[in-house]
């Protein structure tokens, strides 16, 4: 009978992959790598200033509190209107500065991309030459080339070097996109009737959108963050970006943890939602159903 | 509609040659295939007259202008693109639309004719699809509307059919030639299919390595091809040619295979032919249907070995190595013969071709 069993139900064993599973174990520690800090930043900030620093902690706010956030978010104190101030600057010095680069980098990427000139691979590789050291490297030189240009103390230094470090990166990326467009798209618009100003901006422009986007989002993050060229160039108060103007809340005396974990929170927000809405660009087929391949 | 007239026409990437020296004229309401093996400069004579690509030298006439220095919008032209470019973020509304548009007409005349195009091309249905919802018969079908709505001086395209599979090919061939029927269009094809030449040109201008080989109907270039690279590029299966020397005794003249020995005797007129050889040497042309299959030895008929035998059906065909060189032959299904077989084949004097075996042109009766 038993053999009879066997014969019916064959017991299938499949092997394990563990190649799967050594998978499926390094992402669950990255995903805790990754989300364990974001995690602890919220919940220390709707913690009050006692509860943060108990010992052993509180892994769970047992009196939890938004108090952090308004103050942060109230410009009638002094705390909130510099929170505010700082908020601003970086998210003026960003933008800018994510305009510009986009003004720079297309018409670059699209030369780059579709026109032969003499020196221009020597071009292409040196707009590669800044990534190949470390940003620390230029801070001595930049600051004494702002300080000659008198740019020191103001935003536009800031937004001069993360012009100089965001473009190279921008550059590239669309130069790939465009290098994807089919140069027939743009000749049959000039035969349709268009300048080639014109094919640019009605056929080609509309195209590389979701590269647009991808290279504002990285250097509207790139910006956003950074924070030693934000501390070296800049020494007003008023004029401080957010990662700069965060350190204020180290005191002489006391950290104030939730207020700055607060501050931190409200920082992360608009990288996390420009990733959130903009994110189906990064993905989108780019030229799909353009020419038959 | 417009003629469309070059005139010595050059484009040169530093020594290299695109297009040497390319003069042709195409009349009002012609059709004209250029046409060569790729990279023979068939495109880039096509861009040229665009103006997609800046000329090197030479004139460009469109009408009634010369267009050297005008930008492919001020040509006057439309284009259709061996890829199609339609506008891939445009339904084919809008692409149809787009060089209306351009031209700054007002929208209800834009509408009315983007209907009428889209109604001859029987893609009304359609209008609101993009690009990539479409078959590639329809994509074909849009690009070739695109071309329409506009009523250009002269249309110009680059190997429209190539992207299609074999059935629809040929099915569009055909529409292509009514449409060309009806419009009286000036139509100029690139293409490197010989076969969509012959069957839809009035005129076909052959090129080879940027320079233009023969320009005339595909009759004339079929019957009377200028060299032997005309010669074996037109016509399928090619034009079989074999090398030979000329052998005079007294009046005679004849043909010898120089490894082989066999002599082939010449008619008069052919013998006139022969003589105008540069150093004794020619090349001997001729098409599968004007020879004749011996099975055994005739007068005026070469020995030769069969290699190979396809049978396609109505006919079979047959390769036969005469002298070293391979022979297309056409025989009816009927005639049995095998690989390695001796047979002899019989040449017809009067449709036999000539060609110097140094120059490669076609030889004249002096």
């Amino acid at each position: 009978m038993a053999a009879i069993e066997t014969a019916q139900r064959p017991v299938v064993r499949k092997p394990i992959d563990w190649w799967r599973w050594a998978g499926r174990v390094f992402l669950t520690f990255l995903m805790l790598f990754t989300v364990l800090p974001m995690a602890w930043m919220i919940l220390t900030s709707v913690k009050s200033q006692f509860a943060a620093m108990q010992y052993p902690p509180q892994w769970w706010p047992s009196e939890p509190t938004l108090n952090n956030y308004f103050k942060l978010l109230d410009p009638t104190n002094r705390i909130g209107r510099e929170f505010l101030r700082y908020f601003w600057n970086s998210f003026y010095v960003s933008l800018l500065t994510t305009i510009l680069g986009v003004v720079v980098a297309v018409p670059a990427a699209y030369a780059f991309s579709r026109f032969r000139f003499p020196g221009r691979t020597f071009l292409f590789f040196s707009v590669l030459v800044r990534n190949m050291f470390p940003a620390v490297v230029f801070l001595m030189p930049l600051f004494l080339l702002m300080r000659w240009m008198g740019l020191v103390n103001t935003h536009g230094s800031l937004i001069l070097t993360y012009l100089t470090f965001g473009l190279p990166l921008s550059i590239w990326l669309l130069k790939g996109f465009y290098d994807n467009i089919p140069i027939q798209l743009e000749q049959a618009a000039r035969i349709d009737g268009a300048t080639r100003f014109q094919a640019f901006i009605l056929i080609v422009m509309p195209l590389s959108s979701p590269g647009i986007i991808a290279t504002s989002i990285f250097s509207f993050i790139g910006a956003w963050n950074e924070y030693v060229y934000a501390y070296t160039f800049l020494s007003r108060d008023d004029q401080m970006t957010l990662p700069v103007g965060i350190q204020r809340f180290f005191t002489e005396f006391a950290t104030d943890w939730p207020g700055l974990m607060s501050a931190t929170f409200l920082m992360s927000v608009p990288v996390v939602v420009l990733f959130l809405v903009l994110q189906k660009y990064f993905v989108r087929a780019l030229t799909e159903g353009a020419v038959k391949h | 509609m417009a003629e469309v007239v070059l005139k010595d026409v050059m484009k040169n990437y530093g020594s290299l040659y695109a297009v040497n020296n390319v003069s042709f004229a195409v009349e009002h309401g012609e059709f004209v295939a250029l046409v060569g093996p790729s990279g023979c400069g068939k495109t880039t004579t096509l861009n040229l007259i665009a103006g997609l690509i800046p000329m090197s030298g030479g004139d460009i006439v469109i009408g009634d202008r010369v267009v050297n220095d005008l930008d492919p919008k001020d040509r006057d032209i439309a284009m259709v693109f061996q890829n199609y470019a339609l506008y891939p973020n445009k339904s084919v509304f809008k692409n149809l639309a787009f060089p209306l548009q351009m031209r700054k007409l007002p929208k209800a005349e834009i509408e009315a004719k983007v209907m009428a195009a889209a109604k001859v091309l029987d893609i009304s249905h359609l209008l609101e699809r993009r690009p990539r919802e479409l078959s590639g018969g329809q994509q074909q079908r849009v690009a070739l509307g695109r071309a329409l709505v506009r009523d250009p001086a002269a249309f110009l395209m680059d190997e429209p059919l190539s992207n299609l599979d074999a059935k629809l090919r040929v099915a569009m061939r055909s529409e292509l030639k009514r449409f060309h029927h009806n419009l009286n269009a000036t139509v100029i094809y690139v293409t490197h299919d010989q076969l969509e030449a012959v069957t839809m040109a009035d005129k076909m201008a052959v090129m080879h390595g940027g320079v233009l080989q023969q320009y005339d109907t595909p009759a004339n270039v079929f019957g009377n091809p200028v060299n032997t690279f005309v010669a074996s590029f037109v016509g399928s299966p090619a034009m079989s040619l074999i090398p030979l020397d000329v052998v005079s005794k007294g009046t005679e003249v004849a043909l010898r295979s120089p490894e082989e020995g066999w002599e082939l005797p010449l008619s008069p007129m052919n013998a006139r032919k022969a003589s105008a050889s540069s150093n004794g040497k020619l090349v001997l042309g001729a098409r599968h249907s004007t020879l004749k299959l011996h099975k055994s030895a005739a007068a005026g008929a070469a020995p030769g070995k069969v290699y190979t035998v396809e049978p396609t059906g109505d006919v079979t065909f047959a390769q036969i190595f005469v002298n070293g060189a391979v022979v297309n032959i056409s025989l009816d299904p009927t005639v049995a013969i095998e690989p390695d077989e001796a047979v002899w084949i019989e040449f017809d004097q009067d449709r036999m071709h000539l060609f110097d075996g140094e120059t490669t042109m076609a030889l004249k009766a002096a």
